[in-house]
């Protein structure tokens, strides 16, 4: 047990103490370690200790040319890993002035928008099974099977998508692509339906949720919390709509918020969020034109001239920023990756404080935190 | 974009407008050290966020590590402001942890990554790497993989360049 623990190792009645929340926590999404100091059940401090699984994958950027990073990734969130992918394909693109074919767009915000809903459903279910509901996982885990299954046979993988390229996509879709992604949304309605029966009625999962873990807009913006947990909130803030990449800007969707800033409104904020990206899908795949995904072929090697660039997208955690600095040689001098989570985690000490510590798995776990893309 | 820098006169040293459409940044500073925590406060009270925190490692053409602000807000119509800060190798520069809270974990990344130092800062450690490391991993004579520009790349019919 490290030192710091073990000189505040009290057990004297009356004095607060030390509990260590992970790295190996069932319900410690990943590698986060919580060092609670609590007084009886309620939590006086709390101190996220983080860096179990950074790879050093910004040093990794300044050690091999622009293209050979774009594998790296999605690996830095593996959960929404093809907003990622694509990010960085479309800040290079920012730099190089690379036109991107139609078609190639399109595909890109269905992909995109398909890896949202299978992020969000795979917080659903494990969010729900956190707080003690095990069955909904497994249903929640058929649904995301499908995307899993869908994004496989067009990407050639399951969750580690190198799908971009500069100027377009790897491969092109089809019209069982097209005919499996309607399905699947047709389906979905259906089950929404019954996870909102099953988990948003049950009493017990409101009880849990409901005014736990308050975060207000003021904390938000302090931390600089974005995504689900920012329009749970109040604040209307995404980046697909404050500053329009690719062309989101065509497609007719709502920006859903709430204000009650508590765990139960950041789960409702996902549900709604689930609808609005089919939706998106739907039009996307209404609208889909024909033509090449990738007329020419990418470049190797290239010199994007010196500067810097800031290219941010919204992640189904919130707002991702790729700052590029570019010294006018085939490799990146550097790329500092913006992740949503290490802000949104930045802000728990504040939140966590004053709570009980049988709340901590339900508050952590409700603003979506993957620790990869912490640590990075 | 909004036309106004909130309340940052006499903070700069330079100040430009920038083509979001080119480069995401709305505008552009740079400023002094010493003047960080003022262009923060001027931020804060804007209502502006601090959106990232990073350095550069410029000392082999500049001598100076550099440290990257941008403040943005949280808002339909975005205003990003990219606030750069050169500093002497080894100097430390003032924390603005008691202007925004969200500084604290990026200067503890800045340190961890770069060895620079905050005044001020309430628990200066490092965060990702590991406590008793003897190194900050993004200094550029850290872990430099020679030639790593001209790492094999695959030619066009796939097969690996010779190097």
């Amino acid at each position: 047990m490290p030192e710091e623990i073990r000189e505040d190792d009290a057990g004297a009645m009356g004095e607060s103490y030390y509990l260590n929340m992970g790295p190996q926590h069932p319900s410690m999404h990943g590698v986060l370690r919580l060092k609670l100091r609590l007084l009886g059940e309620e939590i006086q401090d709390a101190e996220p200790v983080i860096g179990y699984a950074h790879r050093a994958h910004e040093k990794m950027a300044e050690n091999r040319i622009w293209p050979m990073f774009l594998p790296n990734t999605s690996r830095v969130d593996y959960l929404s890993g093809m907003i990622y992918n694509l990010a960085y394909c479309q800040a290079i693109e920012k730099m190089l002035d690379i036109e991107v074919p139609e078609r190639a767009q399109y595909i890109r915000v269905i992909v995109s928008e398909l890896n949202r809903i299978s992020s969000h459903l795979l917080w659903i279910a494990t969010y729900v099974m956190d707080i003690g509901g095990v069955t909904p996982f497994l249903y929640l885990w058929d649904d995301r099977e499908i995307i899993l299954d869908i994004m496989d046979r067009v990407t050639g993988s399951r969750l580690t998508y190198c799908y971009g390229r500069f100027g377009g996509v790897t491969m092109d879709v089809d019209d069982l692509f097209c005919e499996q992604t309607s399905a699947f949304l047709d389906r979905l309605v259906g089950r929404m339906v019954e996870y909102d029966k099953l988990v948003r009625k049950n009493v017990i999962f409101i009880q849990r949720s409901k005014g736990v873990g308050v975060i207000d807009a003021d904390t938000c913006r302090q931390y600089g919390v974005t995504g689900p947990s920012l329009r749970a909130a109040g604040v209307a803030y995404d980046v697909r709509r404050a500053e329009p990449y690719g062309i989101y800007d065509r497609f007719d969707f709502e920006v859903p918020t709430l204000t009650e800033g508590d765990c139960l409104a950041r789960y409702d904020v996902r549900v709604r969020e689930i609808e609005e990206a089919s939706k998106i899908i739907r039009q996307a795949l209404r609208d889909l034109p024909g033509g090449l995904v990738m007329p020419e072929k990418p470049k190797k090697k290239f010199k994007p001239s010196p500067g810097e660039t800031y290219f941010a997208v919204e992640s189904a955690r919130g707002h991702f920023g790729m700052y590029l600095v570019s010294d006018g040689s085939e490799t990146p001098f550097k790329i500092k990756l913006r992740t949503p989570s290490f802000s949104n985690l930045a802000a728990m000490p504040k939140v966590l404080r004053g709570t009980m510590v049988a709340d901590t798995i339900a508050i952590v776990g409700s603003i979506d935190i993957v620790l990869p893309e912490i640590d990075r | 974009m909004s036309a106004v820098a909130p309340g940052l006169d006499g903070l700069l040293l330079t100040s430009a407008a920038d083509d979001h459409n080119k480069t995401g940044f709305h505008h552009r500073h740079t400023c002094a050290a010493a003047e960080l925590p003022a262009v923060a406060r001027a931020f804060d009270a804007a209502g502006y966020y601090l959106e990232m925190l990073t350095a550069e490692d410029r000392r082999a053409e500049l001598e100076k590590m550099r440290l990257v602000y941008t403040w943005n807000v949280l808002s339909n119509t975005p205003d990003r402001h990219l606030v750069q800060c050169d500093l002497e190798v080894g100097a430390t520069a003032p924390s603005v942890v008691a202007v925004t809270a969200a500084a604290d974990w990026m200067e503890r990344e800045v340190y961890d990554m770069y060895g620079v130092r905050f005044d001020g800062h309430p628990d200066l450690k490092r965060i990702l790497l590991p406590d008793d490391s003897d190194f900050h991993a993004l200094l550029k004579d850290f872990g430099r993989i020679d030639g790593g520009g001209d790492a094999p790349v695959a030619d066009d019919d796939g097969h690996a360049e010779e190097t």
